[in-house]
């Protein structure tokens, strides 16, 4: 029964991602006044992309159709770790948060390779600025994921999600607050959201994560944008998890779960509003301010680490 | 009945983290007018805490202060100060001698140095330790702001920060000053954000910009 349900929050997680993006390019389009397309638009872009030829460029080796599985598998796999609707998952070890970091790192390390694999100078200057990001995301993203990890007294995503549900909801702490600035901001540079990186944008001199998959077509391609939009989906739901579990079951019952789920959803839809209206009303930073921006998020994360002595 | 106790219990307890929260904003804000809205929020969140303390004590002077801070610092102020930035016309950007990681860095150090020096005192008089860490914060935070933005606005806004954390630390000693002291200082501070403002304006027409780090000679 528990493993059913671990298996179902997974499924759901992977299932849901695209409708996610769906629905932030659907609030955007309101935001610009436009119509916009229908928020099932993304499955259909993967269909038709499922369906078409997938080209290889001369240059390229096996890495290059490799790069696309890796990223797939290790983010699926990353979703599996995440609490959804139950502060447990289906691969919770003691440590998982360490992993989910790392396993979301392997699927950028690889895209990195095949994009650099593709031959195309674009694919070589995309790969370098994600290294950059990565690099300098991953510091804050642990330290802001510590902060929580301290106060629960585990290290396993089940337990920090599970001390969360318990705790007093209107008991604002300054870990919490300050770990969650850091970490959305460390989620805007780690799913390549609008201050860091434009998800829509195939502009030369800005683009980061477009320039790595410019090579890809077909089905390698329809796995990076799904994969991607998983990432988005699996960081969302760690950032529900963690600092906004209300509504969560605290145990694997059909009532609390009935009641979960669409707890979830609504704050996932609420995330996705607050995407679309911060990426409607920010403009994209300069590659150069990048790292300012994570530096600040790096600051507010040790913050988050050292307040945790202070309030114990 | 019951909700309202807690919502000022809560407002008690939390108020110091939405302080820091609007410092540290305001450390990496690189527009002026984003400085006075985290100004006027920065205020609003006092004013809650004044109005707990009015509703805690029953205090008929709290609730007077609590009026005072939101019709001041909330609305007369950022107002104010908004209006100067318009008649201005001069470029919005802070132009702060520190990138945003170093300031925001900075404000996170004076914030744990602020904590480190509250703490023995905290004990002996008896008070919040978090409240009087959030008031010696706002005023090394404010101090640090006018130190190292170089508009001259951004003065005026970094002393405002500090005189907001004066007002804390008096507000969390004392829980709060006679009334007439509190009317006076507030006369004050909008008087001197009038006077501030025509500075501003003075510099502005004489240098034709508001870089205070180049005021280095005299003119006529």
């Amino acid at each position: 029964m528990k493993t059913a349900i671990d298996v179902i929050e997974a499924l759901l997680l992977v299932a849901m991602a695209p409708l996610i993006r769906g629905v932030i390019a659907c609030v955007k389009a309101r935001i610009q006044n436009r119509r916009g397309a229908s928020v099932f638009r993304p499955y259909a872009d993967l269909l038709k992309l499922f369906r078409k030829q997938d080209l290889v460029p001369d240059t390229a080796s096996w890495l290059f159709r490799l790069a696309p599985v890796v990223l797939f598998a290790v983010t699926v796999a990353a979703a599996a770790l995440v609490p959804v609707l139950h502060p447990s998952a289906l691969l919770g070890v003691s440590g998982d948060f360490i992993v989910l970091v790392y396993l979301l790192t392997v699927g950028r390390f690889f895209v990195m390779l095949g994009a650099m694999d593709g031959g195309s100078s674009f694919g070589g200057m995309g790969a370098s600025r994600e290294a950059l990001v990565s690099t300098l995301a991953e510091a804050p993203l642990l330290l802001g994921l510590t902060s929580v990890a301290v106060l629960a007294h585990s290290i396993s995503l089940s337990a920090i999600v599970e001390f969360s549900v318990l705790r007093n909801p209107f008991q604002l702490s300054a870990v919490h607050v300050f770990a969650f600035v850091a970490l959305a901001m460390v989620a805007i540079a780690e799913t390549g959201r609008i201050p860091v990186d434009n998800p829509t944008t195939h502009l030369e001199l800005t683009m980061i994560h477009e320039a790595m998959v410019l090579e890809y077509s077909g089905a390698s391609l329809a796995l990076i944008e799904w994969a991607q939009a998983v990432k988005l989906t699996v960081i969302m739901a760690l950032l529900v998890g963690v600092f906004a579990p209300w509504g969560m079951a605290t145990s694997a019952s059909l009532l609390g779960l009935a009641v979960a789920l669409p707890a979830f959803l609504i704050k996932l839809v609420i995330l996705a509003i607050a995407i679309a209206a911060i990426e409607s009303s920010i403009a994209k930073l300069r590659m150069y301010l990048v790292p300012d921006f994570l530096g600040v998020a790096a600051a507010l994360a040790i913050l988050a680490v050292v307040f945790t002595a202070l309030t114990r | 009945m019951g909700m309202i106790e807690l919502a000022v219990a809560k407002a008690l307890a939390s108020s110091a983290v939405f302080l820091f929260v609007t410092v540290l904003m305001m450390a990496s804000a690189k527009r002026i007018s984003a400085c006075i809205i985290l100004f006027g929020a920065q205020s609003a969140v006092m004013a809650a805490q004044v109005l707990a303390i009015a509703y805690a004590r029953h205090s008929i002077e709290a609730y007077a202060v609590a009026t005072l801070v939101i019709a001041v610092k909330v609305v007369a102020i950022p107002f104010a100060l908004f209006r100067i930035v318009k008649e201005l016309k001069a470029p919005q950007d802070v132009t702060a001698s520190t990138t945003a990681t170093q300031s925001v860095f900075i404000m996170a150090g004076l914030i744990l140095l602020s904590f480190f020096a509250v703490a023995p005192y905290a004990k002996t008089l008896r008070v919040d330790e978090d409240m009087l860490a959030a008031a010696i914060a706002l005023l090394l935070t404010g101090a640090f702001l006018m130190v190292s933005r170089k508009k001259a606005l951004m003065q005026v806004i970094g002393l405002l920060v500090l005189e907001n954390g004066i007002f804390l630390a008096a507000l969390t000693t004392t829980f709060g000053m006679p009334l007439v002291i509190e009317i006076g200082i507030f006369f004050d501070l909008l008087m001197g954000v009038f006077l501030m403002g025509l500075f501003v304006f003075r510099i502005r027409d004489t240098f034709d910009h508001l870089d205070v780090s180049k005021l280095r000679r005299l003119r006529g």
